[in-house]
């Protein structure tokens, strides 16, 4: 019995962590995001160099280009919830698997076997990158800390990527997807940080700041790394929820 | 003639590119209402800095519209994710009806063009009638030539979109890049505080045509996006006159 429902799980599982890792837009995406990491990070790095004084702070520095890298894990979300609908591919997967609900939860969690791996190696390219550059003028950092930012930052960007996934099941289609999470991602938030700062630490992006960006004294750090964690989860949650209750109305 | 009449009627017809259009009405006058909000105590006493970009900003960072309508105009050709016959490549069709190829590239720049610059005078009607309505006297002075200034930005950001997605053929890549690209937090803004050069990539040189924090003149600035413009189309029609459609 128990194998049975082992089976049960882990035969949709890996269906969907194979379809995923046979996807070339996939590699493409993951590929292009790490060198756009790497370059971006050079360019911080080179150009906080010029104008720092003092010894700047190495976390602060390498997951400055986060926010752009987080584009990356928006577009993997899509792509993975989205290209089921290009060519009808959808209605063979519901013939092979039928139960819809579990059916996008085995692909969530596909999606995160996929998502984890790669995040923790792009937030790690960024601190090394930053590292390299920096080496001579900065100050030490303790290795709790850049664990705890590691972590972060590895979290941030699985959560952004099943955020992404769950609005792409909920648009269907990648263009108005992508528009509508770039959009927001990119040009509402910013202007929320600046024109409702009262709101800025319970925002689906903003509060995932708090994940990773190392802890200051600054007035606008009001959620610590866990409160930060918390906030983004339950975004994602709530976007997945909804993703779940449209998936099994809707007509495939 | 009859070319761009079937572009324009095809493209109106599409539901993303209504999306786009609602966009490119609302998005620029929210933004500059907000921004208007935030600032009226400081514009009140007199003592704000930024008066003169008030409104425009919205003109700036509310370019989505835009940049989705040149994406789309493209994109939708060759992948139609609704449709499931022929992969969704109605391109095969277009081309039938309009075998000459750069005739069908016109029509459909023309078709993008036209459907742009009357999107850009409805997004100056209703920013400019939201920064008013919430500044009351206060609001800045509306200079025709910064306005015609936006016109041509959000036309040339357009037209950048639908030659590059031409380049891509998905458009994924374009509508990232350049919704990125036209925000707070720009690709351009980075590069800029490492090299100078950064100020003549299109968005920055053509923001210069109305925006007052500008590197160049609003005439160069245009000028710079206007040949960033013509070399991706000259390489988009290249390529578009040498590929195999159907592949």
């Amino acid at each position: 019995m128990m194998i049975n429902s082992c089976r049960k799980i882990m035969k949709p599982l890996c269906a969907e962590v194979y379809k995923l890792l046979t996807l070339p837009s996939v590699w493409i995406t993951l590929a292009g995001t790490f060198l756009l990491n790497v370059v971006l990070c050079t360019v911080i790095a080179s150009s906080a160099l010029n104008g720092a004084a003092g010894t700047p702070d190495i976390l602060s520095f390498s997951f400055a280009s986060m926010g752009y890298v987080q584009a990356g894990f928006v577009i993997l979300g899509i792509l993975a919830v989205c290209s089921e609908y290009a060519g009808g591919q959808i209605r063979t997967t519901l013939i092979a698997m039928p139960w819809r609900c579990f059916q996008l939860s085995a692909k969530l969690l596909a999606l995160s076997i996929i998502t984890i791996p790669a995040a923790c190696m792009i937030a790690s390219a960024s601190i090394l990158c930053s590292w390299i550059w920096m080496r001579d003028t900065s100050a030490a950092i303790a290795i709790s800390t850049l664990a705890k930012s590691l972590a972060g930052a590895t979290g941030y960007l699985t959560f952004t990527t099943l955020l992404s996934a769950a609005v792409g099941g909920l648009f269907k289609r990648m263009i108005p997807a992508l528009a509508v999470l770039i959009g927001y991602y990119f040009v509402v938030s910013p202007l929320t940080d600046r024109l409702l700062p009262g709101l800025v630490p319970f925002l689906p992006v903003t509060a995932g700041y708090y994940m990773y960006m190392p802890s200051s004294s600054d007035s606008l750090h009001v959620l610590t790394p866990l409160q930060g964690t918390g906030v983004t989860a339950l975004w994602t949650l709530i976007f997945i929820a909804a993703a779940v209750v449209v998936y099994r109305r809707r007509d495939a | 003639m009859k070319a761009f009449k079937t572009e324009l009627w095809k493209l109106l017809s599409l539901p993303g590119i209504r999306m786009a259009l609602l966009i490119g009405v609302i998005a620029p006058a929210l933004i500059a209402a907000l921004d208007s909000l935030a600032e009226k105590g400081e514009i009140i006493t007199g003592v704000s800095t930024r008066l003169a970009e008030i409104g425009y900003i919205g003109l700036a960072l509310g370019v989505q519209g835009a940049i989705v309508l040149g994406v789309l105009a493209v994109s939708s050709e060759y992948r139609t994710e609704s449709s499931e016959a022929d992969s969704g490549k109605q391109i095969t069709t277009s081309l039938t009806a309009v075998p000459a190829r750069l005739r069908y590239l016109l029509a459909k720049a023309c078709a993008v063009a036209m459907i742009s610059l009357v999107l850009s005078v409805a997004a100056i009607l209703t920013t400019v009638s939201s920064t008013m309505l919430i500044l009351g006297d206060h609001s800045p002075a509306f200079e025709p030539s910064r306005l015609i200034g936006a016109v041509c930005y959000w036309v040339l950001t357009a037209l950048l979109a639908m030659g590059i997605t031409l380049i891509t053929r998905s458009g994924i890549i374009p509508l990232a890049i350049l919704i990125i690209n036209s925000s707070l937090v720009s690709f351009s803004f980075i590069l800029s505080k490492v090299t100078p050069l950064a100020y003549y990539l299109p968005d920055r040189a053509g923001a210069d045509m109305f925006m007052l924090d500008r590197y160049s003149p609003p005439l160069t600035g245009g000028l710079v996006m206007l040949a960033w413009v013509v070399v991706i189309f000259g390489a988009a029609a290249i390529l578009f006159l040498r590929r195999d459609i159907a592949s």
